[in-house]
């Protein structure tokens, strides 16, 4: 390569990298929010209306929350944080990771099995007496977020135990390693039936919710947000919007629910 | 290290879809070498390019690419299904596919480099002398281009070891099945407790790699102290 070529591939890579700074220092007004994958199309629009309405940009990271509170973890440091259960939000409360006095309960969600919309199967009422192995062909799966660390998977499980149908689906599962990956085989047909959250189902437009998980059957499913430095204003006024009807309603649309402390004592 | 019966599991489940995958690509990885080192035909650039695509693609995309090409409801893959009755959807032979064709390039550089270092000389002095083009492969071409195969199939069997994403994307992520010794290490990290688990399978990787090397070093030698006979 010529030396005028290498030229000028230094000064582009040069120029690049200034306009990036650039840009990063004319929107000084943001903050950076890590939420549970499930989080995704709610918190979005959500954060749209929230720049919209305070001049504030706000940046996403949605990953599992195991993923999230792994990154917290290991120095990452987001002004707010979103966790699809508390046990995660327990673990960086134990390593002192958040301000322990910010972690609000914000909203609660169902689980529901979902198969494709061209499926054969039909509505159904999931109790003791359901076979659902007799539902799937040879060599066919139940697609779930693992059990062993994926929330959603964990509250499936949880529920399957309590109907003492645990014991036939364990080897009949697909472990994924996120709600929305057991979302994406049931889309296409490769799993005919997924255990997912009512609101993964609802955003789809290519699969049907057979049968819902009874609520007792789990823990209630809880999403938790805590800010991570005390004195940060900034995340305290992102999660004090929480507190406002229209924010609360964002969510619903999705198919969210609010958490309330009575769902948790049935 | 006193490991777990799962991580046994993984561990074996992890040497036996390497393996597979290294010998399913082999035969196929010796055609298209011999193809790109020795044949000019116009679009070879475009199938230099396909063959490499493993290796820029990010694995998740691999993943993905497998899904729609050999799903249980893909085209493909249900034909294979209901024609030769192999099924990869959930299953290991689908993770040993991942990774034969991500592991590919790596076979397919290595025999070419040996490929191309071959005296065409030898093989024309050969043709004068009767030999067929059968017989001028397998008894020139091919053990002059052994030592390119070994190291081929040692590398390739090595980043098979390591194959993450295009595992978890296709065939998910089953103990016994589909989960190898990555994933395993995956898992245990996601869970608030794992992290000593992750720590001795991550140990076990280690050692692993080591053996991996150690072997392609033995095999190198080997090699080159048969050529010199």
């Amino acid at each position: 390569m010529s030396m005028l070529r290498i030229r000028l591939i230094v000064l582009l890579a040069i120029a690049l990298i200034c306009a990036d700074r650039t840009y990063a220092a004319e929107s000084k007004q943001q903050i950076t929010v890590f939420a549970a994958a499930s989080l995704t199309e709610p918190m979005t629009e959500f954060g749209e209306n929230y720049a919209t309405a305070t001049g504030v940009e706000v940046r996403f990271s949605f990953a599992s929350s195991s993923t999230l509170a792994r990154q917290i973890e290991a120095g990452a440091l987001p002004d707010v944080f979103f966790s699809a259960n508390s046990q995660w939000m327990d673990y960086l409360t134990e390593r002192d990771l958040i301000t322990q006095n910010s972690r609000t309960k914000l909203l609660s969600n169902q689980i529901v099995l979902a198969a494709p919309l061209n499926s054969p199967l039909h509505a159904f009422a999931l109790n003791r007496q359901t076979k659902l192995s007799d539902m799937l062909k040879s060599g066919e799966r139940i697609a779930m977020g693992d059990p062993e660390h994926v929330p959603a998977g964990i509250y499936s499980a949880a529920g399957l135990r309590h109907l003492g149908l645990w014991e036939e689906i364990a080897p009949l599962l697909a472990r994924t390693d996120n709600t929305r990956a057991a979302l994406a085989l049931v889309e296409r047909g490769e799993a005919p039936l997924g255990f997912i959250y009512a609101t993964d189902a609802a955003i789809s437009k290519r699969v049907q919710v057979l049968a819902h998980m009874p609520t007792g059957a789990h823990q209630p499913i809880r999403y938790e947000a805590a800010i991570l430095e005390p004195e940060n204003r900034r995340a305290a006024a992102f999660l004090n919007y929480f507190d406002r009807t229209d924010t609360l309603n964002t969510f619903l649309r999705y198919g969210f629910r609010p958490y309330v402390e009575e769902f948790a004592n049935e | 290290m006193g490991l777990s019966n799962a991580e046994i599991v993984a561990l074996l489940l992890s040497l036996k879809v390497s393996s597979v995958a290294v010998l399913i690509a082999l035969p196929f990885a010796i055609v298209v070498a011999e193809i790109l080192a020795r044949w000019r035909f116009p679009g070879r650039a475009f199938v230099d390019g396909l063959v490499h695509l493993p290796l820029i693609l990010p694995p998740v995309v691999m993943g993905y690419l497998l899904l729609i090409t050999f799903g249980a409801k893909a085209p493909l893959g249900h034909w294979l299904a209901e024609t030769i009755g192999i099924r990869f959807m959930f299953s290991w032979t689908g993770a040993a596919l991942a990774a034969a064709i991500v592991t590919f390039p790596f076979q397919v550089r290595s025999i070419r480099l040996a490929l191309e270092a071959i005296d065409p000389g030898l093989r024309d002095a050969a043709e004068t002398l009767g030999a067929g083009p059968l017989d001028r492969f397998f008894s020139i071409t091919l053990p002059l281009a052994l030592p390119g195969i070994i190291a081929g199939a040692i590398t390739a069997f090595a980043a098979s070891l390591g194959e993450f994403g295009a595992i978890i994307t296709f065939v998910s992520n089953i103990p016994g099945e589909t989960r190898t010794l990555p994933l395993a290490i995956y898992s245990a990290l996601q869970s608030p407790d794992g992290e000593s688990i992750a720590a001795r399978l991550a140990g076990l990787s280690i050692l692993l790699a080591f053996f991996g090397l150690a072997l392609s070093e033995i095999a190198a030698s080997r090699v080159r102290r048969m050529m010199e006979r």
